[in-house]
């Protein structure tokens, strides 16, 4: 028994983590830009195809300072892609109605799979983890594989390294002004169109580097966007959309309620993660830590 | 009162007959002796698109052929494609489509959604579809319909000729579990497997089959550890899964570092030909998998040669699915079809087809005329993971099982009746 809740609530986390990694980004660009980024998807996939290529020029054997250069080959690329979608599509959204940033946003989508789709190929691909975190790690009768764990960690890591940046730093006081008032810091003499900028590469760069770290355990294939596109959504939209920390409590929070919904009736698979998501948006419309609208 | 109809409108309508006219008899004439256009609607984009692109292979492989040897009849053969995105409404709309620019025999479906509309509308507008794969059982059972037919395996053929084969090889395996999609066709071939397997064992060891519940598991998504680590818990020797393409690479991926294949004896896998070993290469967990053409299997058949070797040289890449097989045997079916019938009409080749016997890459297919379900041999292949090979994975074992000894009897109208499995 306790085996196997020990082992539910390690899927549990995996989950959460991993879907924390990809709704980082989309959440993020959501509460500063006011953009609901349905490309974000294909941009993790791209970074994911990017650390692929990385790893097979490097050969078999991958090391993990191998695979770290990957996903921060994955961040560069994908960042710039970033800096190009800002200028070319996003700075033309920041006046219009959100059903053109919607329409924009998947027609971006369908372009990152056409891209992958002419780079890549269509045939499924697949990398394992470095040797190093392809081994087994026993707590108690529990057994975690290494991989699985890093990714928790990465999650974590990823979690702690954005509320310090937001909520530490100069620049993230300086996002957190533009997000809460661009008007008024354009009129203090703030440059909100480069914050604007900064705030997208680094979110594009997100998704890159969450495509490198989870692409392990996935097979890539131009259908690869939109496979954590929804549940990356649905934490974005449980924890308030824009807040980091709603993210992350609502990814662990639908991640337990999955992971334990299927160990106890698995004969209803992948519906507690949409049952719960409609039950929280019921009780509380506006997310874990959103702000209610008012009137 | 007026009824409508006067001299002036008459003439007009008398004028426009003669003016179409013309352009009426062309387009008879040449249906009679220009070149037979085939239609194929297929995803060419979209989540199936690889699949596709194996159809749109094999049937140009398979004109090709045809044309250089003279053709049906002495006419030569075309292609129109449409896109089907491999959805029921872009489907139809692609099928009326040619239909009314009078291609009325088609070919290409591979989704069983799409196979099971097609039925409906090809009776209504007149024209004819032979699937290219399409899985469901109820394409030849409840929802059988005349004007569509399958000249690859039945899901009954292909899932019962994987528990035969590995029923026999190794009676020693009585614990079975499965880990299945949780859609229609998922739910079919666990039906059939559980069912055929409930019947192996016995006549084979006179000891009862153990088989637990089937995991069932959600398409398209991004972790499974939940359900690895629900096979984790089970008791079993084999397990038997019809997860198919991105997901079954996932799922496996996922269930290596859990030890998952460690623990069983035999991973049957029930559709994936080569689709899991070119991507995870030798880290392919060890498994048999149903083909719908295995091109070793069938070395010295010169269709199947130069089916391959054709595919090779126009792609580049060395492992073609079975799904190549399937569209080069529908445009060979259509050829035997129209030169028995000596007409292209959709009642003539419906008449013909039924009971037709023709050859193609996996030898002698014979269609049964009472539900339109091709009699094929069951293809099936070990693949084991291989570091001395170039592409990390061998096949070390394959069997084709007569087709005739795996295949369910007809029963157009009616459910799989499993208990005569």
């Amino acid at each position: 028994m306790m085996y196997d809740i020990g082992l539910t609530v390690f899927n549990g986390l995996a989950w959460a983590m991993a879907t924390f990694l990809v709704a980082a980004g989309l959440t993020l660009i959501f509460g500063i830009l006011h953009i609901l980024n349905f490309a974000h998807g294909g941009f993790f996939m791209i970074g994911a195809y990017v650390s692929y290529t990385v790893m097979l020029a490097f050969g078999a054997g991958l090391p993990l300072w191998v695979f770290m250069i990957g996903a921060m080959a994955a961040a560069v690329v994908v960042g710039l892609l970033g800096w190009a979608v800002d200028m070319f599509v996003f700075r033309r959204l920041r006046d219009v109605e959100d059903a053109y940033s919607l329409i924009a946003t998947y027609a971006l989508l369908l372009v990152c799979g056409g891209a992958v789709q002419l780079i890549w190929g269509l045939n499924y691909l697949s990398v394992m983890p470095p040797p190093s975190l392809n081994s087994v790690v026993f707590i108690g009768d529990v057994f975690m594989p290494t991989y699985t764990i890093f990714v928790i960690l990465s999650g974590v890591v990823a979690y702690i390294g954005l509320e310090l940046l937001i909520n530490r730093t100069q620049i993230g006081q300086l996002i957190r002004v533009v997000a809460v008032d661009p008007w008024m810091a354009r009129l203090l003499g703030l440059n909100v169109t480069r914050i604007y900028l900064v705030t997208v590469i680094f979110s594009f760069a997100m998704a890159g580097v969450a495509g490198a770290l989870l692409m392990p355990n996935q097979s890539l294939s131009p259908e690869l966007g939109g496979i954590f596109l929804l549940q990356a959504f649905g934490v974005v939209i449980v924890g308030g959309m824009g807040s980091i920390r709603g993210a992350f409590l609502a990814a662990l929070l639908l991640g337990m309620i999955e992971s334990f919904g299927t160990y106890l009736f698995p004969q209803y698979p992948g519906i507690f993660f949409l049952l719960a998501l409609a039950v929280i948006l019921l009780v509380k419309p506006s997310g874990i830590m959103g702000k209610e609208q008012t009137a | 009162m007026s009824n409508g109809i006067n001299r002036r409108g008459v003439m007009k309508g008398m004028a426009a007959a003669g003016l179409a006219m013309p352009f009426v008899n062309v387009r008879t004439a040449m249906a009679q002796s220009g070149p037979i256009t085939i239609g194929v609607v297929t995803p060419l984009s979209g989540p199936a698109q690889l699949i596709g692109t194996f159809v749109r292979e094999g049937a140009e492989i398979a004109v090709e052929h045809v044309n250089a040897n003279g053709g049906i009849n002495g006419r030569e053969v075309e292609l129109s494609f449409r896109d089907s995105k491999a959805n029921p409404n872009d489907a139809s709309v692609a099928a009326r489509e040619l239909i009314g620019s009078g291609v009325n025999l088609q070919l290409g479906t591979i989704s069983s959604a799409v196979a099971l509309a097609m039925g409906p509308l090809l009776q209504s507008e007149g024209g004819v579809v032979i699937t290219s794969g399409a899985g469901t059982e109820k394409l030849n059972h409840e929802n059988y319909n005349p004007h569509v037919f399958r000249v690859g395996d039945s899901p009954v053929s292909r899932n019962a000729g994987l528990v035969r084969h590995i029923a026999n090889s190794r009676p020693d395996i009585r614990k079975w579990g499965g880990i299945i999609p949780d859609h229609e066709y998922g739910r079919t071939t666990w039906k059939i497997f559980e069912a055929t397997m409930r019947k192996a064992i016995p006549e084979l060891t006179g000891e009862e089959a153990q088989i637990a519940e089937p995991i069932l598991v959600p398409y398209g998504s991004g972790d499974y550890r939940n359900y690895i680590a629900q096979a984790m818990r089970q008791d079993v020797q084999g397990i038997y899964t019809s997860v198919y393409g991105g997901d079954a690479v996932t799922l496996y991926q996922q269930a290596s570092p859990f030890g998952l294949f460690d623990k069983i004896d035999v991973l049957l896998d029930s559709a994936n030909e080569f689709l899991v070993a070119t991507a995870m290469k030798d880290q392919t967990p060890a498994h048999w998998s149903g083909f719908h053409w295995y091109f070793e299997a069938n070395k010295g058949n010169p269709l199947s040669d130069q089916l391959y070797s054709r595919y090779v040289e126009r792609t580049g890449e060395k492992y073609p699915m079975g799904w190549a097989a399937e569209a080069h045997a529908a445009i060979l079916a259509y050829k035997g079809a129209i030169e028995k019938a000596d007409s292209t009409e959709t009642t003539d080749v419906i008449a013909a087809l039924k009971g037709l016997s023709f050859d193609s890459a996996t030898g002698m297919r014979h269609i049964r005329a009472e539900d339109n379900q091709a009699i094929k041999n069951a293809e099936l292949a070990f693949i084991e993971p291989s570091s001395s090979e170039p592409d990390g994975f061998a096949v070390t074992d394959y069997v084709s099982l007569e087709g005739e000894k795996v295949i369910e009897p007809a029963r157009p109208g009616q459910m799989l009746d499993i208990d005569a499995l």
